[in-house]
């Protein structure tokens, strides 16, 4: 066992956080963060970023060479995203693209789908969102209702999908549509946003702009060339691209960096030097430390290739926790937080409301440790 | 990075393991004691090396130590003289069992002092050392699940032998002795009571079977998993900072544990015959020690951000 990183890794994280101090205008904690990563200037924002990410290597460092990336270990990417994260994930939606799309592409994309969307998205300059929840699906996803139905060498798909983060902006769409009449008879379908019979629409809500998103099929024409995959695999896809997912933000290092944030307003304010409120930030503290170990443990796994287990929905459940705590914190003890009074205190508790719901709720979490991880039995 | 144990690292849990596997089990005279102190396994660590690894070979292999020995039902005391009196006496075998006393609190029960040979005395700035004569200790009946004594005499502090500016190098190593203790304490409780809630059939349904009663073992599950990982990573640096994060980790969710696994073993968890109490009922002993929550959270907080 080894706690400490070695000279590269930290040579590594310097090297990142000279990119980023290079790279990011100087208004952009002012001006890009309060309006969140997801938003339509954040978005536009990353298509240059990250095409200058990728120029340095530092897209896509974990993936194989063949695909853009450098060949470096899991190690390498977390370290990235802990950076991106704490500075506002200037990789917008990207993110995703990188943490799991790509690896999800690698794994069961044709030839065809890897050599189209793997070197684009190691380019830097597409934008992916992600088309799982409907109105009555949401983690319970095998009710999904959206139809794609194969008429031989095409599918024509009718059906709706929302809380589409990113949809507005997006080049390409993830979606997952009903393939046959059984509960789990579901496909991927791989769709350019451009296609004719997609409309999206936008509405708002408590979280950040960009996010809340409803995303239409009507007769949409999809090549069967467009579906990754065989018909009908689409759990089997999806359970390997979440468990990427689950660990893939870092919001144990995102936040720390926004509770450091809420210390130095409140320091500045002259409020700081309350024993309560700092044993609750020292508790919150350790919280975030023991989601912080969690996650290292599945990237670990992961580097030593003996990741199948529920370790990554455990990750989430202490991350969650963390969170949770935090944002409580910042409502008691830095209450303009929401009203003007610090935009990047702001844009953590908003972009964090969801956080027990996306990628699966805090309860499924729980239920697949139960089931799988602690061999607890279900009711019959 | 690399959260893997070595091969080493391995086998040496693999040894403890099999000693403790072979001296675990409660004698039939002690089923229903709150604690049982096996003076035959501690004798067994000792002379086989094991209460010398943070000497021979690092904290981090003594804090495996500790955490094995901290899931097994009979008490032995392995975290102050593995890990404190290699940290404090690295030159010196101190004879244990070696109790940690409170100087601000001389006069009250503490935790291993009725088995004790030394105490570590934590006087602030600096430390003493004593020895501990069991004409001097008063065996302190209790519920909590280590043997606890009281000094009949509060020992002379003045022409004690004292170790200089070293007390904030106990506390520390205390913390990260708490919190290697809770995970193994927890990690046994946790698989005590997830047998129990698989055999234990309610309503026509095993208890494990009960939608609120997962959700929350998970969370223990999860609690204990993050402190196994969080004690070894305070052991291995050595880190102020990382000891503090991890006693106040253990110290906030003792509450959680505690109530938790209790509630799901029902009646059976509060008669000595179950041995679920032998373990939470450690982790509430370990609840207030090295300053206790609050003192470890504002520790953190000193660390991250300064005073003030």
């Amino acid at each position: 066992m080894e706690f400490d990183w070695t000279p590269e890794q930290i040579q590594y994280r310097e090297h990142v956080r000279a990119a980023l101090r290079e790279l990011l205008p100087p208004d952009w904690d002012q001006v890009y963060v309060p309006q969140s990563y997801g938003s339509d200037a954040a978005i536009e924002f990353s298509r240059a970023f990250c095409a200058e990410l990728a120029k340095r290597g530092l897209l896509v460092p974990h993936w194989p060479r063949e695909y853009g990336g450098n060949g470096a270990d899991d190690w390498q990417h977390f370290i990235l995203g802990e950076e991106m994260k704490a500075a506002g994930e200037p990789r917008g939606p990207q993110y995703m693209n990188v943490n799991w799309i790509g690896p999800t592409l690698m794994r069961f994309g044709s030839e065809e789908q890897r050599r189209q969307h793997l070197l684009a998205i190691a380019s830097g300059r597409v934008i992916w969102c992600q088309g799982f929840s409907e109105p009555g699906a949401g983690t319970d996803l095998a009710a999904l209702k959206t139809r794609a139905e194969n008429r031989g060498d095409h599918y024509i798909i009718n059906g709706s999908k929302i809380w589409t983060s990113y949809a507005r902006k997006a080049d390409w769409c993830f979606v997952l549509a009903r393939t046959g009449a059984g509960r789990k008879d579901v496909s991927v379908f791989l769709l350019p946003m451009s296609t004719p019979g997609i409309k999206v629409t936008s509405f708002p809500g408590l979280i950040k702009d960009g996010h809340l998103n409803e995303v239409f099929f009507t007769d949409v024409v999809a090549p069967v060339s467009a579906r990754l995959g065989e018909e009908g695999t689409a759990w089997k896809i999806i359970k390997y691209a979440l468990s990427y997912e689950r660990v893939g933000v870092a919001r144990y290092h995102a936040g720390l960096e926004a509770l450091d944030h809420a210390i130095e307003v409140l320091k500045r304010e002259n409020r700081f030097d309350d024993p309560v409120l700092q044993a609750r930030a020292g508790v919150i503290v350790s919280k975030f430390e023991a989601a912080r170990l969690l996650t290292y443990r599945v990237v670990d796994q992961r580097v030593q290739g003996t990741s199948d287990t529920t370790d990554a929905n455990l990750c989430r459940i202490a991350a969650l926790d963390a969170v949770e705590d935090f944002m409580d914190f910042l409502i008691q003890y830095v209450p303009d937080c929401l009203a003007g009074g610090d935009v990047l205190l702001e844009d953590y508790y908003r972009i964090n409301i969801p956080a027990g719901i996306t990628g699966g709720t805090n309860e499924l979490q729980l239920d697949l440790v139960a089931a799988r991880g602690l061999g607890m039995p279900r009711r019959t | 990075m690399n959260l893997h144990m070595t091969d080493e690292q391995s086998a040496l849990v693999a040894a403890v393991q099999e000693i403790l596997r072979d001296h675990s089990d409660l004698p039939q005279s002690a089923r229903l004691h709150s604690h049982w102190y096996n003076e035959t396994l501690q004798r067994l660590l000792v002379e086989n090396g094991y209460l010398d690894v943070g000497r021979q070979i690092g904290s981090l292999e003594a804090a495996l130590v500790v955490i094995e020995a901290a899931k097994a039902p009979v008490v032995a005391e392995v975290a102050a003289s593995s890990l404190l009196a290699a940290q404090l006496l690295p030159d010196e075998n101190l004879e244990g069992p070696i109790a940690i006393v409170s100087g601000d609190h001389l006069t009250r029960a503490h935790r291993n002092l009725s088995i004790a040979r030394h105490a570590f005395i934590d006087l602030g700035e600096d430390v003493a050392v004593v020895p501990v004569w069991a004409d001097n200790v008063e065996l302190v009946p209790s519920i909590l699940a280590y043997p606890f004594g009281r000094f009949i005499r509060p020992p002379e502090l003045r022409t004690a032998r004292r170790l200089p500016s070293k007390g904030a190098e106990l506390r520390k190593w205390w913390r990260v002795a708490v919190a290697a203790e809770a995970a193994g304490a927890a990690q046994a409780a946790v698989t005590c009571t997830l047998n129990h809630v698989k055999q234990r059939n309610v309503f026509g349904h095993p208890v494990a079977a009960f939608q609120t009663v997962q959700h929350r073992m998970v969370q223990c599950h999860m609690v204990a998993t993050a402190l196994y990982y969080l004690s070894l990573r305070a052991a291995a640096t050595g880190l102020p900072y990382d000891a503090d994060v991890a006693a106040c980790y253990a110290q906030q969710h003792v509450k959680k544990l505690v109530v938790d696994l209790h509630q799901f073993c029902g009646a059976m968890g509060v008669t000595n015959e179950f041995e679920l109490h032998l373990w939470t009922y450690r982790l509430r002993a370990l609840q207030t020690e090295a300053g206790g929550l609050v003192e470890s959270a504002l520790d953190v907080v000193t660390r991250r951000w300064g005073h003030g």
